[in-house]
C-alpha cells in the first residue's frame, strides 16, 4: 500500500464509462427489449428466481415493500379515462438498467458497486456495508436490499430447497444490497470458455436467464461491441447511442419512425437497456 | 443598558458556585439521570432486535431505504453547530457574553456529534463491517470510494468531532486546574490533576493558551460550515428529485445553526434551574441568544423560501411533484407543521417582553427543534416516496416503532452524556466568567475616571 | 447434452452420493466462521469422466407442470437439477419455458412431499411398506367387481396411459374417469362438431388477424409457451406488416391485455357478436354462404351493439379489417366454455373461420398419433359430475386417484367430497397431502417429474406428432416415492404376473416398448442401444408425419343462440372464475415462486381477490382493499376486493387456484377457493360445466385490508413520464427492423 500506488488505482478507477478516451475494448453489454412483444407473462421473473437464488420472502414482507424480485413486470393503464382499457394495459420488465455513467455507484462509501471493462454495473456483496445510499441514488429503484437474513429465515429454503440454489452465484445474506446482475456468472462462464479457445463470445453464445425463457423472445442481449451482434444492430438501427441524453432522431422534426427509446436518458445515466416501443394498430 | 452579568461577584464566590454543581447532585438530577438512562436503554434495545433481525424490522424497504434514521443524524449534526458558532465564531467576534454559556453549548456539540454517529451506525445494514467505508490501510489496497459524499460525511464528522472534543477540552484547562485546587479528595482531584496538565496560570502558560484556543476556534470554523455542507451534499450531490438542490449546503448550516441555538435556549433553562446558575445565565444573555436565533431563525426562512421557489420556478417536473407532495401528501400535516415551528413560532421572540419569558422561551425551543427535526424527516422521506420512478411510488411506508424507538433513545443517550458531563466538569467556564467581570467593573472604573475627569 | 456411450444406472448412482455431497457442501447458507459448513474435495471423489465438478450438463426431459407437455432440459449439476430450461430442439416450446415451467423444480424439491406410503384408517396415519401397499390394494381390488374399481386420472398419455388402461382391463373396470378441472373441453366438443377433430393446429404466425373470443392463449389456454411463440411471429409479420390481435371477452385475460383492441362484451353474448361481424362482413360486400346469411341476417350492426355492448362500430370496423386483411383466424375460449350455451358460441365463432377462409390456412388438421393407446386422453368436467353419482349411489368400491384434486376442485354443489366418503377403500397416487390425498385410506407417494421414468403425447402438437421423453434429473430424493409407471406396472404384476415379468421395472418396460417400435419412431436401422440413447438425448421422438386435411365445415344448421340473459335479482352479478397464468387450477399453489409471481395484470401475489370494474364498485361502494363477501347459490367467500378496469361491469372476476386448506405451508390459508362458489350449470350439448354461469351477490363486510401487490402507489399509471411507450402502427416504421 502506497500513495503511489492508490493514485495509480485511482486514475484507473471508474475510468470504464464510454468516454472518448477509454471505449469498450472487447465487450458492452448491453440489452433492448421489445415491448410489443412482451406479454407480460412472468416467465423471465420466475427464471431470474431460478438462476439467481433470490429468496421468496412472503407476503408479510411482500406486504412491506420488501420483495426482493430482481425483475419485475409494470402494468401500467391508459390515463385518459375511458370506461374500458380497450387498447390493452402495457406491461414493462424492469431490472437494473446497467447505466454507463450510474448514479449508484459514485455514492458508494465503500465502493462496493463499480464499473467493469465490459460495462456492467456490479455489486461486490462482500464490500457492502448497507449504507443503501446507492438504491437512494437509483432512479430506477431496481436494487434490492437484503431487509432479513433470508438464508436462515423460515421457509425460504427450507430442507431440500437449498438443493436447487444456483452454485454458480451467491446467497446473500441480511444486510447487503443486490439487484440484477446481466447474469454475471453465465458471462463469465462464457468469457473463460472463449478465452481459452482463443476467441471473443460469439453473438448468441450466452444468454440472461430472462432472455433464456422468454416465450415471445421480447429480450435481446449481447455485446453492443460487436458490429454484427444482435443488439448492437438493433442499437444502431434505432439510432439509439449509447452515450447520449437524447437521441439525434428525437431531434428531427416531426420526430422518427423509429421505436428504440431508453427510460429517463434525460438523467445522462446512460442506460444498457433500450426498450422499443409497444405498437398498437391504428386501423381498429 | 441592561447588565449581561454583575460586575460584583466576587471570583471566590464564582468559584463557589460553579464548583458546586459538580458536588453531589439532588435528587432531580437523579431522576434526570434515569429517565434518561431508560429512554437510552428502548433504543439500545431496539438495535439490539435490529442488528439481530435485520434492517426489515425498522419497516424500511424499496423505495424507502433511508428513514428517520438518516434524518435524525442530520438533526443531530445539526445541533452539534451552536456550540461552535458560541465558542469559536462569537469568541472571534469578542461577543462578551457568549463566556457563561459556551461551555455546556460546547459540550452540546460534542454529544450531538456522538449521538449522530451512533445514527449512522444503525443505519448500517452490516454494521460490523462499517471500516471499509474509512480508508485504512490494509494489504488488499482496497480503498473507500472518495467520490462518495457519505465518506465526506464519515471524515468530516470524525474530524469535527475530533476537534470539537479538543476544543472543549483545551477551553476547559484552567478551570480544570480550579477545581484541581478547590476539591481535595477522591477520583475527582485525581482526575482533574491528570487533565489540568499542571496548569499554574503562568504568564506563559496564559500565553499559549490563547493562541493555542485561537487556532483551534479558528479551525474549527470552517470545519463546523464544511460539516454540515457535506451533510447537505448526501442530498444535494444525488441525482433525486427534492435533493438535487444547489442551495442545500447553505440552508442546511442555517438549519443547524438554527437547530443548535434552540437547543441553547431549552439546556440554558434547564441549567439554569437545576444548577442555579442565575447570576451567570442572566437574562440579557438569554435575550441575545434568542436574538441571535430569531436571526437565524429569518436566514433560515428565507433559504428555505428560496428552496421553494426554485423548485417551483424550475423545470425539474419531478421535484416539483415532490414538493406538492410535501403539502398534500400523506406528509402534509409534518410538512406544514415544520414551516410552522420553523418560520412562525420564531416570531414569538421579536416580542421583547417574550424574550426573557423563560416558560415561552422554553416552549418556543423546543417548538423550534420539533421543527427542524421535522424538516430534516421532510427532506429524507418524501422524496422516497414519490421520487423518478412510479411504479415504486409508495406514500404509506411509515416507520415501525424500532425507528421510533431509535430516535427516542437518542435523545436519552444525549442527555445521559450531557448530565454526566455537568457532574464531572464545570459546565460555566469559570475563567472566562471571572474575565467578564473583570472587564466589566474594568469598564466601569474607566467610566467613573472619566466622569470624575470631567468634572 | 450427453450423447452416447453412457451407462444411465451408473450414472444415477454417481448422482446419488454426489447429491448428498453436494447438499453438505454448497449453498452458502452457512459459513466457514460458524463450522456449519462442510467443504468436500471434489478431488477426493471418484468421479465418472463425463461429471465434471462446477460444470452443468443439460438433460432432456418433458415438463409435468401443465398439460401442454413443452419439451425442457435440465441443467444438472453434481448431481442436482438445478434449472429448468426449453429444450430448443422442441417444436412446442422451441427452448423457451413459461413461468410454471420454470417453477417446475419447487414441485420437485418442495419439502411438502409425501414420503412414504401413508395408510389411515379412523384419523389415524401410518406408515407402510411398499409390498403391504400392494397387497392391500390386491386384496381391496380383489373385493370388487368390475366397474366397482373406478380411476380418476388427469389427462393421460404416454405409456403410464398404457399400463393404466391395462390395469383397468385386467380388473374387468371400464369405469375411467378423466378429469381436467379448467380443461377447454367445451372447445374439443365443438372444434370436434366444427372441423371433425378436437384440437386442430393454429397457425398464428400466419394470420393477419387474429379474433380470440376469450382463448387466453398467451397466459393459460392449452400450450401456452408455443402460442406465445407464434405471436412473436404474427407481431413481427412479415414485411413490416403486423398481425393485429382483437380480443373480445367479458374480463381481461393476460392475452386480452396484449390485444390492439380489447371489446368488453356483456358475458355470455359473444356468439351474438360473431354472427354480427359475419352479417357485417356480407354488408361490406362479403359473398355469404347462403345458410350463413340466413342464419346472420337478423343480426344487424345494431341490434347486436345493444344485445353485447360492443359498439355498432366497433363491429364494422372489425369486419372491415377482417375483409382486408387474411388470412385471419377466429378463437373461441372462455365464451364457449363459461356459458350454458357455450357450444353455441363456438359454433358461430367456428362460422366466422368458414366465412373468412380461415380453415385450412389458418387452422389445420393435426398430426395423428400412429399408436392412439400412447395418444391422450383429455379430462372432462364432465368426468366429476358423472363420478360423483356414481359415488352417491354406491356403484365404487375401490376409486383410485392420480393427477387430479377433485375435492379441492369440485363445485359444491356436485357434494363430491360427501360423496367421496362412500368409497369404502380410496387409493390416491399423489406428490402432496392435497386435499384428496387427505380423503384417502391409502396414499402412495409419487417420483416428482424430475425423478421419474415416462412418456408424454401432448394433445397439441404443432408439427409432427411427438413422443416426448420423461426421464430422471436426479436421484431420488426421498427413497419410498415411486414412479406412477412403476406403480401401475408392480399392480398389473399382482395381476397378470405373466405378461409382465421381463420387466424389472418401469424403465425396462418403457425401453423394450420404444425399441419395439424403433422404426415408427425414426430409429430404423440404428442398433437398439444407440437408438435408445439418442432418443434419451433429443428427449422427442417423432411419431410419424402423417397430417390430413379438417374433416368438417363448420355448419350453420342446428345453430340458435339465446337471447342475453337478464339480470337475476337476487343474484345480480355474474362469477367469471379467471385461470391465471401463475396457479391454473390450483395443483401449483404450493411452489412460492408463483405465489409470489405477480399476476399480471392485477399483480397482487399471494392471495385471491375479486376485480371489479369501477362503475360496479362504486354502485356497491366498495374501494380497492374492502374485505367483500361474495356469496353464490353453492357457497360463499369473503375475499379483498380489487378495483380493475379490464372487466364488464355486469360481471366480477376471481382467480381460481388459492384457497387450499391441504397442500402445504406455502399453499394452505393462502386466499379462498373460488371452486367453491361454482354453481352446477352445464354447457346444453356437452353437459360440461359452464364455467362463467354462476350467479353471484357482493355484499361489504366493513373490513378493509391493504391489497397486497406489486403495484405502487401510482397504480398503473406513469405520472406522465416516458415510461412504457405506446405508439400506433401509423406512427412507425416496422420494416427494416432487426
Amino acid at each position: 500500500m502506497s500513495v503511489s500506488n492508490m493514485l495509480e488505482n485511482w486514475k484507473n478507477f471508474r475510468h470504464m464509462h464510454p468516454v472518448d478516451d477509454a471505449p469498450h475494448a472487447e465487450y458492452k453489454w448491453a440489452m433492448s427489449i421489445d415491448l410489443d412483444a412482451c406479454t407480460g407473462c412472468n416467465a423471465c421473473t420466475v427464471a431470474c428466481y431460478a438462476e439467481n437464488n433470490l429468496p421468496v420472502v412472503g407476503k408479510d414482507k411482500f406486504n412491506a415493500g420488501q420483495q426482493m424480485h430482481w425483475m419485475r413486470i409494470e402494468r401500467y393503464w391508459d390515463e385518459d379515462k375511458r370506461d374500458f382499457p380497450d387498447q390493452g394495459a402495457q406491461f414493462l420488465p424492469m431490472m437494473c438498467q446497467h447505466c454507463e455513467a450510474a448514479p449508484c455507484e459514485t455514492v458508494c462509501p465503500a465502493g462496493a458497486t463499480n464499473h467493469t471493462a465490459d460495462g456492467l454495473n456490479s455489486q461486490v456483496y462482500n464490500r457492502c456495508i448497507g449504507s443503501r445510499y446507492c438504491s437512494a441514488n437509483c432512479p430506477f429503484k431496481v436494487r434490492y436490499f437484503n431487509w432479513y437474513d433470508y438464508p436462515t429465515t423460515d421457509n425460504v429454503w427450507p430442507a431440500e430447497m437449498t438443493e436447487q440454489l444456483n452454485p454458480d452465484v451467491t446467497v446473500r445474506g441480511k444486510g447487503v444490497m443486490e439487484k440484477c446482475t446481466f447474469c454475471v456468472q453465465r458471462l463469465e462462464r462464457a468469457k473463460n470458455n472463449a478465452r481459452t479457445e482463443g476467441r471473443l463470445v460469439k453473438d448468441g453464445e450466452v444468454q440472461t436467464a430472462c432472455q433464456q425463457a422468454c416465450p415471445t423472445n421480447a429480450i435481446s442481449f449481447g455485446n453492443l461491441v460487436e458490429p454484427e451482434s444482435k443488439v448492437a444492430k438493433q442499437w444502431a438501427h434505432q439510432q439509439v447511442e449509447l452515450a447520449r441524453e437524447g437521441q439525434a432522431k428525437d431531434e428531427q422534426e416531426g420526430g422518427s419512425k423509429l421505436r428504440g427509446y431508453r427510460i429517463f436518458e434525460e438523467l445522462r445515466a446512460y442506460p444498457s437497456v433500450m426498450y422499443l416501443e409497444r405498437v398498437r394498430e391504428s386501423a381498429i | 443598558m441592561e447588565k449581561d452579568i454583575r460586575e460584583d461577584i466576587a471570583w471566590a464566590k464564582i468559584n463557589g458556585d460553579v464548583l458546586k454543581s459538580l458536588e453531589t447532585p439532588r435528587p432531580l438530577y437523579w431522576v434526570i439521570l434515569l429517565v434518561a438512562l431508560a429512554m437510552f436503554g428502548v433504543g439500545l434495545g431496539c438495535e439490539i432486535y435490529q442488528y439481530n433481525i435485520g434492517m426489515g424490522v425498522a419497516n424500511l424497504n424499496n423505495p424507502h431505504v433511508w428513514g428517520l434514521y438518516i434524518a435524525t443524524f442530520i438533526f443531530w449534526i445539526g445541533m452539534s453547530h451552536s456550540g461552535t458558532l458560541l465558542s469559536a465564531i462569537l469568541h472571534l467576534m469578542h461577543a462578551d457574553w457568549r463566556k457563561p454559556i459556551y461551555r455546556f453549548a460546547e459540550a452540546m456539540t460534542t454529544f450531538s456529534l456522538m449521538t449522530a454517529g451512533l445514527f449512522v451506525m444503525v443505519h448500517l445494514g452490516r454494521l460490523w463491517q462499517f471500516y471499509y467505508a474509512v480508508p485504512y490501510p490494509n494489504e488488499r489496497w482496497t480503498w473507500p470510494n472518495f467520490q462518495s459524499p457519505l465518506l465526506w460525511d464519515a471524515m468530516a464528522i470524525f474530524t469535527y468531532l475530533s476537534s470539537s472534543v479538543i476544543f472543549l477540552y483545551v477551553g476547559m484547562i484552567p478551570d480544570l486546574a480550579i477545581a484541581r485546587d478547590n476539591i481535595h479528595s477522591g477520583w475527582r482531584k485525581k482526575l482533574y490533576t491528570l487533565l489540568a496538565l499542571g496548569w499554574e496560570g503562568t504568564d506563559r502558560q496564559w500565553r499559549n493558551f490563547r493562541v493555542t484556543y485561537l487556532t483551534v476556534a479558528c479551525f474549527l470554523i470552517p470545519l463546523a460550515v464544511s460539516v454540515h455542507s457535506i451533510v447537505a451534499s448526501d442530498f444535494a450531490m444525488s441525482q433525486q428529485p427534492g435533493w438535487h438542490v444547489t442551495s442545500f449546503p447553505p440552508y442546511f448550516v442555517a438549519g443547524a445553526l438554527y437547530s443548535g441555538c434552540a437547543a441553547i435556549i431549552t439546556l440554558f433553562i434547564i441549567l439554569r434551574y437545576v444548577f442555579k446558575f442565575e447570576e451567570y445565565m442572566t437574562m440579557p444573555i438569554l435575550r441575545k441568544v434568542v436574538r441571535l436565533t430569531f436571526a437565524i431563525a429569518m436566514v433560515w426562512t428565507y433559504l428555505n423560501l428560496i428552496e421553494y421557489a426554485s423548485v417551483w420556478y424550475s423545470h425539474d417536473e419531478a421535484a416539483k411533484a415532490v414538493l406538492i407532495q410535501k403539502a398534500t401528501g400523506p406528509y402534509a400535516p409534518f410538512w406544514w407543521m415544520m414551516n410552522f415551528c420553523g418560520s412562525v413560532v420564531p416570531l414569538l421572540m421579536m416580542v421583547k417582553r417574550f424574550q426573557t419569558n423563560i416558560p415561552m422561551m422554553f416552549a418556543v425551543s423546543l417548538l423550534l427543534n420539533l421543527g427542524m427535526w421535522l424538516e430534516r424527516w421532510m427532506i429524507v422521506s418524501p422524496t422516497f416516496s414519490h421520487g423518478y420512478y412510479p411504479w415504486t411510488w409508495d406514500h404509506f411506508q411509515w416507520p415501525s416503532l424500532v425507528q421510533w424507538g431509535m430516535v427516542f433513545g437518542s435523545f436519552g443517550w444525549f442527555t445521559l452524556l450531557f448530565m454526566v458531563f455537568c457532574k464531572v466538569f464545570p459546565s460555566v467556564s469559570m475563567y472566562e466568567v471571572k474575565e467578564m467581570v473583570y472587564h466589566r467593573s474594568l469598564a466601569l472604573k474607566n467610566n467613573e475616571l472619566a466622569e470624575k475627569g470631567a468634572h | 447434452m450427453i450423447e452416447n456411450g453412457i451407462n444411465r444406472r451408473d450414472f444415477l448412482k454417481v448422482m446419488g452420493w454426489g447429491g448428498a455431497a453436494v447438499a453438505l457442501a454448497g449453498c452458502g447458507n452457512t459459513s466457514v466462521q460458524d463450522g456449519k459448513e462442510i467443504v468436500t474435495s471434489y478431488a477426493s471423489l471418484d468421479l465418472p469422466e463425463y461429471a465434471i465438478p462446477g460444470i452443468s450438463v443439460y438433460f432432456n426431459s418433458t415438463c409435468a407442470q401443465c398439460d401442454a407437455g413443452c419439451n425442457i432440459a435440465g441443467r444438472v449439476r453434481e448431481g442436482r437439477v438445478l434449472k429448468l430450461e426449453g429444450n430448443p430442439a422442441s417444436p412446442i416450446n422451441r427452448g423457451k419455458t413459461c413461468g410454471l415451467g420454470q417453477a417446475g423444480v419447487q414441485a420437485h424439491y418442495n419439502p411438502d412431499r409425501v414420503r412414504q406410503p401413508l395408510l389411515r384408517t379412523g384419523g389415524k396415519t401410518e406408515e407402510l411398506a411398499w409390498d403391504k401397499a400392494f397387497a392391500l390394494i390386491n386384496e381391496k381390488v380383489g373385493g370388487a367387481k368390475g366397474n366397482e374399481v373406478a380411476f380418476l386420472t388427469g389427462g393421460l398419455s404416454g405409456h403410464a396411459k398404457v399400463l393404466f388402461t391395462n390395469y383397468m382391463d385386467a380388473l374387468g373396470s371400464k369405469s375411467h374417469y378423466v378429469y381436467e378441472a379448467v380443461a377447454p373441453s367445451v372447445v374439443r366438443a365443438a372444434n370436434k362438431k366444427a372441423y371433425g377433430v378436437e384440437m386442430p393446429r393454429l397457425h398464428i404466425d400466419k394470420a393477419r388477424v387474429v379474433v380470440s373470443f376469450g382463448a387466453d392463449f398467451l397466459g393459460a389456454w392449452v400450450s401456452p409457451v408455443h402460442f406465445s411463440q407464434q405471436y412473436a411471429q404474427f407481431r413481427k409479420g412479415s414485411n413490416g406488416q403486423r398481425g393485429v390481435l382483437v380480443q373480445i371477452e367479458s374480463k381481461m385475460t393476460l392475452t386480452g391485455a396484449n390485444a390492439d383492441r380489447w371489446l368488453a362484451v356483456r358475458p355470455g353474448t359473444e356468439g351474438i357478436v360473431a354472427l354480427g361481424v359475419i352479417h357485417a362482413l356480407g354488408e361490406a360486400g362479403m359473398s355469404l354462404p347462403a345458410d350463413v346469411a340466413a342464419l346472420s341476417k337478423a343480426y344487424d350492426a345494431e341490434r347486436v351493439s345493444k344485445d353485447t355492448g360492443v359498439s355498432a362500430e366497433q363491429i364494422k370496423k372489425l369486419a372491415t379489417l377482417l375483409k382486408e386483411r387474411t388470412p385471419s383466424l377466429v378463437i373461441a375460449g372462455s365464451a364457449a366454455e363459461g356459458y350454458a350455451h357455450g357450444s353455441q358460441n363456438a359454433a358461430a365463432i367456428a362460422l366466422l373461420n368458414r366465412v373468412l377462409g380461415n380453415i385450412g390456412k389458418t387452422i389445420d388438421a393435426p398430426a395423428t398419433v400412429p399408436f392412439p393407446q400412447v395418444a391422450v386422453e383429455t379430462g372432462k368436467r364432465s368426468a366429476l359430475e358423472a363420478l360423483s353419482g356414481s359415488m352417491a349411489g354406491g356403484a365404487v368400491k375401490v376409486l383410485f386417484t392420480y393427477a387430479a384434486n377433485p375435492v379441492y376442485s369440485a363445485p359444491a354443489a356436485l357434494k363430491f367430497k360427501e360423496n367421496l366418503g362412500k368409497v369404502p377403500f380410496k387409493v390416491a397416487f399423489a406428490h402432496f397431502m392435497d386435499e384428496t390425498a387427505q380423503e384417502a385410506d391409502l396414499v402412495l407417494p409419487l417420483d416428482s417429474a424430475m425423478e421419474e421414468w415416462g412418456t408424454v403425447v401432448p394433445e397439441y402438437m404443432p408439427e409432427t406428432a411427438q413422443l416426448n421423453i420423461r426421464q430422471p434429473l436426479m436421484e431420488r430424493l426421498h427413497t419410498e416415492t415411486r414412479g406412477v409407471g412403476d406403480i401401475m406396472l408392480a399392480l398389473l404384476k399382482q395381476s397378470r404376473p405373466n405378461d409382465y415379468k421381463d420387466f424389472d421395472d418401469f424403465y425396462a418396460y418403457l425401453r423394450n416398448a420404444i425399441l419395439k417400435n424403433k422404426a415408427a419412431l425414426g430409429g430404423a436401422g440404428t442398433d437398439d442401444d444407440t437408438f435408445w440413447m439418442e432418443t434419451l438425448s433429443k428427449g422427442i421422438a417423432p411419431m410419424g408425419t402423417a397430417m390430413g386435411k379438417l374433416a368438417a365445415t363448420p355448419a350453420a344448421s342446428g345453430l340458435s343462440l339465446p337471447a342475453p340473459a337478464e339480470a337475476d335479482s337476487a343474484y345480480p352479478l355474474r362469477l367469471i372464475p379467471y385461470v391465471t397464468p401463475n396457479l391454473r387450477d390450483g395443483r401449483h399453489a404450493n411452489q412460492p415462486w408463483l405465489q409470489e409471481s405477480p399476476d399480471p395484470l392485477t399483480t397482487i401475489v399471494w392471495d385471491t381477490w375479486v376485480e371489479m370494474h369501477p362503475s360496479t364498485a362504486a354502485k356497491l361502494g366498495v374501494v380497492e382493499g374492502d374485505i367483500v363477501e361474495v356469496s353464490s347459490r353453492s357457497g360463499t367467500v369473503q375475499a379483498q376486493a380489487y378495483i380493475f378496469p379490464g372487466i364488464h361491469p355486469d360481471a366480477i372476476s376471481m382467480p381460481l387456484g388459492n384457497g387450499h386448506t391441504s397442500m402445504g405451508r406455502w399453499a394452505n390459508g393462502v386466499g379462498v377457493n373460488t371452486f367453491a362458489l361454482l354453481d352446477q350449470v352445464v354447457d346444453k350439448d356437452t353437459g360440461e360445466l359452464a364455467l362463467n354461469e354462476t350467479q353471484v351477490k357482493v355484499s361489504k363486510t366493513g373490513k378493509r385490508v391493504i391489497v397486497v401487490k406489486d403495484e405502487g402507489f401510482a397504480g398503473g399509471s406513469q405520472a406522465g413520464k416516458k415510461i412504457a411507450v405506446r405508439t400506433s402502427t401509423d406512427k412507425v416504421e416496422l420494416t427494416g427492423e432487426v
